[in-house]
């Protein structure tokens, strides 16, 4: 058992370590090809027709409880989304959406 | 100053019809004196002045009317709200008071508006945000004295600009009779395009999904941490540099991190043997020399469903014998909230592995327990669900919400020498979204001729 385990992880570990490479090259060539500023929408956005509100509801409530819009200031919520746009990895589009839905509700 | 104005302007609208009235009564009756009796007190040119005098006055008072009427309806920084209380004479002055009134709301929200605006001028409130949790614990385990617990732990968050973030978290807490302070976040984050964030300093561990997104006390579901992938098996940071992001493919995500950091150091000598081979995360001095390189990637095919799978590998040991260490995680997510389940279902499962080579440790005997050598495997994870009927009408029973958790830990063939398993069900009651009540029991289930510790648990958790 323990002389499997030690195989599957020698042979897990490369394949693994290609992937991650692969998808920051990946990304890297995508993101280089369409360098904007933050928080614009890029050109083949994945959810054009998905609202603020929507999105929000979507994505907030994966790893905790939503929070209201209501519970920060705008400027607080400026801070919070930057926050979150890297922790939780949001795209552009939905850290734009999200935040202009959460200053305007607040 | 603009209030006195624009109340003046009232004024003026209420007091100019009854002036024009004084002005133009005796006028239009000098006028028929003129032309039924052809009098010799008004001649015919200085009426035609006086008349044109009249239609200029009135044209005036129009367009004072047309102003204040604008003023009203996109009103000036710092207007007050207009004051009905001005007595209404004549009807020009009636729909006047109505129009106002019926835009004192819209006028309050501006002042509102620009209130926060020029809050936000202030220095030092733009683009700093102080996060972070409070906890207050109290935990009765059996074979050990029951306690209560406290700690804080504080967030300092710094935009920077639109690419560049700070963040850095401090924690307090009580151990072993002394208030220990430890830096558990300082990263500072650069958006180097939009799918693409590079960090450097001391991150959470992107590999564990556990310590990245749910051990906060506001966040996770139970008052204690599972097994394994929590203070086990996984280091909860890493000193070094991370690339993250996400790519969007189509309707789904796919998420990924990949990072260089300090490698762990291995234990090779102490004076408790359960700690000889196992991993010591607080290499902050990166005793061997060496460089740990991992990463996770995350799918998510649906925004309910998140599976991920994270990786890290480094030489571990003295330099000149330095072994292989691997450490690997699978995780699945399912966040539902739904009308048909009447609430909000929460499943989270975690398991991960670590992997030390064969290494002999005290290898000429000097320690008094050796020469000792052993491949160190050990593995484990838990697996999650919570409910919580959000959609109820019952304040009380909306707010309430069922958890239970297996966590394990297999670590029998190593100097600990049992394997671990617990069942844990939990009660809570959210009083915020970031504020919570915890109560819950454990039973636990260890091999090896180990002592059983069930336990109960409470923990009060405030997120800000
Ligand atoms: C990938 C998981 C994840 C997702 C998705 C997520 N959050 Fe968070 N959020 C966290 C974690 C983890 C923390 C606690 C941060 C800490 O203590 O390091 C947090 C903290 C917060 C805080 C407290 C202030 C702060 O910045 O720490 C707010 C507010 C917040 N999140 C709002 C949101 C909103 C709005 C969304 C939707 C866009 C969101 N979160 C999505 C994981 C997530």
């Amino acid at each position: 058992m323990t002389k499997i385990l030690t195989r599957i992880c020698k042979w897990i570990g490369v394949p693994g370590a290609i992937i991650v490479v692969s998808c920051g090259g990946l990304t890297w060539l995508i993101g280089c090809a369409s360098n904007k500023p933050s928080g614009e929408v890029s050109a083949g956005a994945a959810h054009p027709e998905k609202s603020g509100a929507q999105l929000w509801a979507e994505n907030c409530v994966r790893c905790h409880n939503i929070r209201s819009p209501g519970s920060l200031s705008p400027a607080q919520w400026e801070v919070a989304m930057m926050h979150m746009r890297v922790r939780a990895n949001l795209t552009p589009e939905e850290h734009k959406k999200i935040l202009e839905f959460l200053k305007s509700s607040g | 100053m603009n209030r006195s104005y624009f109340s003046f302007l009232n004024r003026i609208i209420v007091c100019g019809p009854t002036a024009l009235a004084f002005i133009v009564i005796p006028l239009s009756v000098s006028a028929q004196d003129v032309n039924s009796t052809s009098s010799d007190y008004v001649s015919r040119a200085e009426y035609d002045k006086l008349k044109a005098e009249h239609e200029a006055m009135k044209q005036e008072l129009e367009a004072l009317k047309a102003t204040v009427r604008q003023m009203a309806t996109a009103p000036s920084p710092g207007a007050a709200p207009a004051q009905p209380a001005v007595p209404a004479e004549g009807p020009s002055e009636n729909k006047q008071v109505v129009t106002t009134t019926s835009t004192v709301d819209e006028l309050r929200q501006e002042v509102d508006a620009l209130k926060l605006q020029i809050k936000e001028t202030f220095p030092g409130t733009t683009k700093f945000l102080l996060a972070g949790y409070g906890t207050a614990a109290f935990t009765a385990r059996s074979g050990e004295d029951p306690f209560f617990d406290a700690a804080f732990n504080a967030l300092f968050l710094w935009k920077l600009t639109d690419r560049l973030f700070f963040e850095g978290e401090m924690e307090l807490e009580f151990e072993d009779e002394a208030t220990d302070l430890n830096l558990e976040v300082a990263q500072a984050s650069y958006l180097l395009n939009d799918y693409m964030t590079i960090g450097l300093g001391r991150f959470l561990n992107p590999m564990n999904f556990f310590v990245e997104r749910q051990h906060m006390n506001w966040v996770n579901k139970l008052p204690d941490k599972p097994l394994a992938v929590y203070d086990g098996i996984f280091p909860e940071s890493e000193m070094g540099a991370q690339l993250r992001g996400v790519i969007p493919i189509g309707p789904t995500k796919l998420e990924y991190a990949a990072f260089v950091a300090n490698a762990p150091g291995l234990i090779t000598e102490s004076d408790d043997v359960s700690e000889i081979g196992m991993l010591d995360f607080d290499n902050d001095a990166n005793f061997g020399g060496h460089v740990a390189v991992g990463g996770h990637v995350g799918f998510i095919p649906i925004p309910e469903v998140e599976v991920g799978y994270g990786i890290q590998r480094s030489k571990v040991g003295p330099r000149d014998q330095a072994v292989e260490n691997i450490l690997q995680s699978v995780d699945v997510n399912y966040v539902r909230d739904a009308t048909w389940l009447k609430g909000l279902i929460n499943l989270r499962a975690e398991w991960g592995w670590s992997h030390v080579d064969h290494f002999v440790y005290d290898a000429d005997g000097s320690q008094g327990f050796g020469p000792l050598s052993f491949n160190n495997n050990r593995n484990g994870g838990y697996a999650q669900i919570a409910y919580r009927p959000t959609h109820l009408d019952n304040d009380i029973v909306r707010n309430l919400e069922g958890v239970f958790r297996y966590d394990r830990i297999n670590q029998m063939h190593t100097p600990v020498g049992f394997d671990e398993q617990r069942w844990t069900f939990g009660l809570n009651y959210w009083v915020t979204p970031s504020a919570v009540l915890k109560l819950a029991y454990e039973v636990d289930d260890k091999n090896g001729g180990a002592r059983d510790q069930n336990a109960f648990m409470m923990q009060a958790a405030v997120g800000f």
